[in-house]
């Protein structure tokens, strides 16, 4: 027995709960009526927290579904849980709480409490082994049922919840789907893997002749997924979903699949597509409906849940039905008629038919296209009950009948009649509640909303609202606790919006996708970072989010080196992404950018490469703006003879252009868009700052001059060329042909933590000594080359550092160079996807002597685009696009050194920094 | 010839220019036909080339796109370029023109300038596009009575170096 301090008692107050993490269990802690319970600290269900769920009454409520757990015992108290939750001994010493994670609580759970037994002869036969079969035999045996129970199910399995099938079942082939039945406990006879041929009249006929007699009969047929009823909806490759070798098979297919189609915007469409997409499966989900959701919600909310689906890249598009499907190649044709969907599987959600052909047979009533039953569970015809989806919702809601095809329903409809079957009156009905989970987004649906009722919205809760106003449902994004108040009393919050048209996002991100191929979906290879598709290179929508993630995200881009602008009204034009910004000093030394863009007209008012001013002025108007980017003056605001000018209220300090967050260090200028960035310290992080602080040392900096160049490849080509170590001495034969770097050369490729930045460092070597192996591999090396001028290669060592070059990448649009002795800035300028610009500084420092300078330059020609390094590496991009451009949408191969997934590798012979860094590219990026 | 053609300053500054002219037509020609090693013939021992931007020669700024301080430098650039430069397949057609010569001094040696414009070709593409233009910042100087480049600097106006400059100016 180990107890251990869990958490201070104060940490704790009456009816409340918290989570702690011991060792590696995660533990909630309760406290009722002053007493101390520990519990396991996560749902037995699903990954949900027990901290996050709601205390009352003893028993603490699962925030995702709803679950309850008695906190004392641990106990399930309702589905969907069907497993108890581990209790810990807890006890308060003192004004600290500890737990013994290897002792149960005090009230571990005790068995269930069973009715007194009768009639021991009474025969059960339970036709069809789903939920509502399993609630009702639980719900049967616990109100007493004593007889025999026959399972009688199609599938050869016991019965198994079902909701995870179209979840966490369709990412992996072996997930393992819960069962809802104990058969020992309950003590059933089980014929699975059994058809039913006919039932009615005391008698269950088994396919190949068994009979099975009772004297109650339920019929839990379930439904069948529907059907397309289109040439080729049977073809291999086009999946149905309802039972655990559905969910198998579409597993397996989205796992090999690199686009697929889904067909219907429902619930199980939706969730269809947000596995795929999980599985980095391109999507383009068909909905024959104006809008998603359309039989079952108002538009407003269907267009939540589109836009839902769109913002983690579904196409979804909207008023096609499918008219044929069709073997091509190996893949798939969907036709709408105009249209044509290539895909390598048809995922296909279009609803549920009842299965009531037995019921039919025997002569129960249907209604809404189901068996109809009372509040028991009783058909029409005496001694059959029904539960499930195969059966109608037992009372008219709002003014008709209807099906309710939920997990709730399957549970109460079977519980009900369990409890009718042995004799004892049903639970009352609950206000029906359903849920989903895709995208990442767990959504609650409590009450009964119709597709003509109107919306209201508040956060990310919508309520509906029937004609008179009266609330119909609350539907629930991510927030359990409207849930958790609307069971208590429906009501629409006074602030809550009423949506009378579908609301649209601010930036409808996708709009300029559509009508492009499914090829040019935005799915990452399912092989993960390993690969890099070809349209995060060449993808204009790409480019624009990256230039609002990225560039006007969250980074500090280089602008500037402080010796450009050492003097009041010294300025330079300078970009942040594609942004043209101008750097200035203004008269109180202080540095500032703002965008190049005047903000009467628009105009690009800085025109000259640097300079010095007194002030900005606008050739068009003549607008003008103080060395802060302030707006001064405007030309006639007055008006001119009294007529005219600006209105009244017209302030010069709200028509200032956009001015952005600055940051120097050690001469190197840095601005952002975000307002309340992180220091260039914590953004660096340690190891890129020390090798940043070994180049910039403290001496200051001496501009040596520029050299700029358009390169038609992606900008990010550029990052990952420096850090990819495993071309340095393939691509420049020069480097090993003067025996400057070598494979065997003592190197490292450094990741920051986040990956987003790196440096590649290597330390100049004695060519004698390379290992003839490692020759024979670099097909360049030639013993003896020499250069007519040796200077060239000559390494003065002038910085604290071990390495004799680094090349950092600093994200996202700086490289700092120190070749040597050749030391420059590269600034990246991206102009879309396929081309950019960079601007290169060289420098030297202050005190550098006539002769180091010489040998700078000296050195120099090794860099820049005509360099003897620099111009292989453009060349090489342009390739590289080239190909991409040329033969379009496929992947990058970048799994060299496997041992390390992402980050830094001390080998050469590495791509892990360039898997790093798309860790954090498709992180900001939510790709 | 008669001495006194030979002594009439605009004729001599007039074959003189023609000789720089026919030196220049003679650079291109190599240049253009990439006979790299011929190229280097061109310098003087301490011929001092580079390729420099605009922008940075009006502000003074020494580095240059190509730096070689003497033929040595021009030497292993040529070379370089020739045994381990990756780079695309590319035609490349120099033209002069708008020389200017200045008087020799009485050493023999003259400045000179010229305009230039560089067309590039790549294989894959149909249009011959402007690699550079620019202008030739030259100093001559006669090494056993033929003209040798002392100094050249090519001076670009096209700040934007489409991709790379492989084959020298």
């Amino acid at each position: 027995m180990a107890w251990q301090l869990a958490a201070p008692a104060g940490a704790l107050a009456e009816n409340q709960v918290i989570g702690v993490r011991l060792g590696e269990t995660e533990v909630a802690l309760y406290r009722l009526n002053g007493e101390v319970f520990a519990t396991h600290g996560v749902c037995t269900h699903a990954l949900a927290f027990m901290k996050d769920g709601f205390l009352e009454n003893g028993q603490i409520e699962c925030p995702l579904h709803q679950g309850r757990f008695d906190v004392r015992s641990g106990r399930a108290l309702c589905a969907p849980l069907s497993r108890n939750l581990p209790t810990y001994a807890a006890e308060t010493r003192g004004d600290e709480i500890w737990v013994d994670l290897d002792q149960p609580g005090r009230a571990a759970p005790t068995a269930t409490p069973q009715a007194e037994p009768h009639d021991a002869t009474r025969r059960l036969v339970v036709v069809g082994a789903g939920q509502a079969a399993a609630a009702a035999i639980r719900a049967a045996r616990e109100a007493g049922f004593a007889g025999p129970i026959a399972l009688v199910g199609e599938e050869p399995h016991l019965p198994y919840e079902r909701p995870p099938l179209s979840k966490e079942a369709l990412l992996d082939a072996g997930a393992a789907i819960p069962d809802c039945l104990d058969p020992a406990a309950t003590s059933v006879d089980l014929h699975l893997g059994r058809r039913v041929e006919s039932l009615g009249g005391g008698r269950v006929t088994l396919a190949g002749g068994a009979v099975l007699e009772y004297d109650a009969l339920l019929i839990a047929t379930g439904g069948r997924a529907r059907r397309l009823s289109v040439p080729g909806a049977d073809l291999r490759g086009v999946h149905y979903l309802r039972t655990r070798e559905d969910a198998d098979s579409i597993a397996d297919a989205l796992a090999k699949a690199r686009r697929v189609v889904v067909v219907g915007g429902g619930f199980i469409g939706l969730e269809l597509a947000s596995a795929a997409r999980k599985m980095g499966v391109a999507v383009t989900l068909l909905e024959q409906a104006p809008e998603l959701m359309a039989r079952l919600l108002p538009a407003p909310i269907g267009a939540a849940f589109r836009q839902l689906a769109e913002s983690h890249g579904v196409e979804v598009r909207r008023g096609l039905a499918v008219q044929s499907i069709a073997q091509h190649g190996a893949a798939l044709l969907v036709s709408t008629g105009d249209e044509f969907f290539e895909a390598d599987a048809v995922l296909v959600g279009v609803g549920l038919e009842p299965e009531t052909a037995l019921a039919t047979a025997a002569g129960c009533r249907l209604k809404a296209g189901a068996i109809a039953i009372d509040e028991a569970g009783r058909t029409s015809i005496p001694g059959i009950w029904a539960a499930g989806d195969c059966a109608a919702y037992p009372a008219p809601i709002r003014g008709a009948d209807r099906r309710l095809e939920s997990w709730q329903f399957a549970e109460d409809s079977g519980a009900a009649a369990g409890r009718s079957i042995a004799g004892a009156a049903p639970a009352p009905l609950r206000t029906p509640w359903f849920w989903s989970d895709q995208f990442g987004v767990n959504i609650q649906m409590l009450g009964m909303p119709l597709a003509t009722d109107r919306v209201a919205r508040s956060g990310a809760c919508y309520w509906t609202a029937d004609a008179e106003g009266r609330p119909t449902a609350i539907i629930a994004l991510n927030d359990a606790a409207a849930i958790h108040a609307a069971r208590k009393s429906l009501t629409i919050p006074a602030q809550a919006r009423w949506l009378d048209e579908p609301e649209e996002p601010p930036m409808d991100t996708h709009a300029e996708n559509r009508g492009l191929t499914l090829s040019r979906r935005y799915a990452w290879p399912a092989e993960g970072l390993t690969r890099i598709p070809d349209w995060v290179y060449t993808d204009p929508w790409i480019y624009e989010r990256e230039v609002e993630r990225i560039f006007k995200g969250r980074t500090w881009n280089y602008v500037a080196l402080e010796s450009e602008i050492p003097n009041s009204g010294d300025y330079i034009r300078s970009h942040v992404g594609p942004t043209p910004v101008v750097v200035s000093r203004a008269e109180d030394g202080s540095i500032n950018v703002f965008e190049n863009r005047c903000t009467h007209r628009a105009a690009e008012f800085c025109r000259e490469l640097k300079g010095n001013v007194p002030e900005f002025v606008c050739p068009y108007h003549q607008w003008t703006y103080d060395l802060k980017g302030n707006l001064q003056g405007v030309p006639f605001r007055r008006g001119a003879a009294g007529k005219g000018g600006m209105p009244a209220d017209f302030k010069v300090e709200d028509h200032g252009p956009r001015k952005l967050a600055v940051t120097t260090h050690r001469g190197v200028v840095f601005a952002s868009y975000a307002e309340d960035m992180e220091s260039l310290q914590d953004y660096l992080g340690a190891e890129v700052m020390r090798e940043f602080e070994a180049t910039f040392d403290g001496r200051k900096l001496v501009i040596l001059g520029h050299y700029r160049h358009t390169l038609p490849g992606n900008w990010k080509l550029y990052h990952e060329n420096l850090k990819d170590p495993y071309h340095a001495t393939l691509l420049h034969t020069f480097l090993v042909a003067f025996g400057l770097l070598v494979a065997g050369n003592r190197s490292l490729m450094l990741a920051d933590p986040s990956g987003r930045h790196g440096v590649m460092c290597s330390a100049k070597s004695d060519p004698s000594k390379i290992a003839a192996e490692d020759k024979k591999e670099m097909r360049a090396f030639h013993d003896g080359m020499k250069l007519e001028d040796p200077r060239m290669m000559d390494f003065f060592d002038e910085f604290d550092s071990e390495w004799s070059v680094t090349m950092s990448t600093i994200w996202p649009n700086l490289i700092v160079q120190r070749e040597m002795n050749t030391l420059g800035i590269r600034q990246i300028v991206p102009t879309g996807p396929n081309e950019f610009i960079m601007k290169w500084t060289m420098f030297g420092f202050e005190g550098d002597t006539p002769e180091m300078t010489a040998h700078r330059l000296r050195q120099g020609n090794l860099m820049g685009p005509a360099g003897f390094l620099g111009l292989e590496d453009n060349e090489a991009m342009k390739f590289v696009q080239d190909g991409m451009l040329r033969v379009p949408d496929g992947e990058h191969y970048v799994a060299l050194d496997p041992a390390t997934p992402e980050g830094t590798s001390d080998t050469l012979i590495s791509e892990s920094a360039i898997r790093a860094m798309y860790r954090h590219w498709r992180e900001v990026m939510g790709i | 010839m008669p001495d006194s053609i030979m002594m009439d300053p605009r004729l001599s500054a007039l074959l003189l220019r023609a000789e720089v002219d026919a030196f220049n037509t003679d650079y291109c020609a190599t240049l253009d036909a990439q006979k790299l090693m011929e190229w280097v013939e061109f310098f003087t021992e301490d011929g001092f080339y580079s390729v420099i931007s605009r922008e940075n020669f009006d502000s003074n700024l020494p580095v240059g796109l190509i730096h070689c301080e003497g033929k040595a430098m021009v030497k292993d650039r040529a070379f370089a370029l020739l045994k381990t430069a990756m780079f695309g397949p590319r035609y490349l057609r120099h033209m002069v023109s708008n020389l200017a010569v200045d008087p020799p001094r009485p050493d023999g040696s003259f400045a000179a300038r010229a305009n230039y414009i560089v067309f590039e070709v790549l294989t894959d593409r149909p249009d011959a596009r402007i690699l550079q233009v620019g202008s030739f910042l030259d100093e001559f100087r006669r090494v056993d009575g033929t003209l040798k480049l002392a100094s050249r600097r090519c001076i670009y106006d096209t700040l934007l170096v489409p991709t790379a400059l492989c084959i020298p100016v």
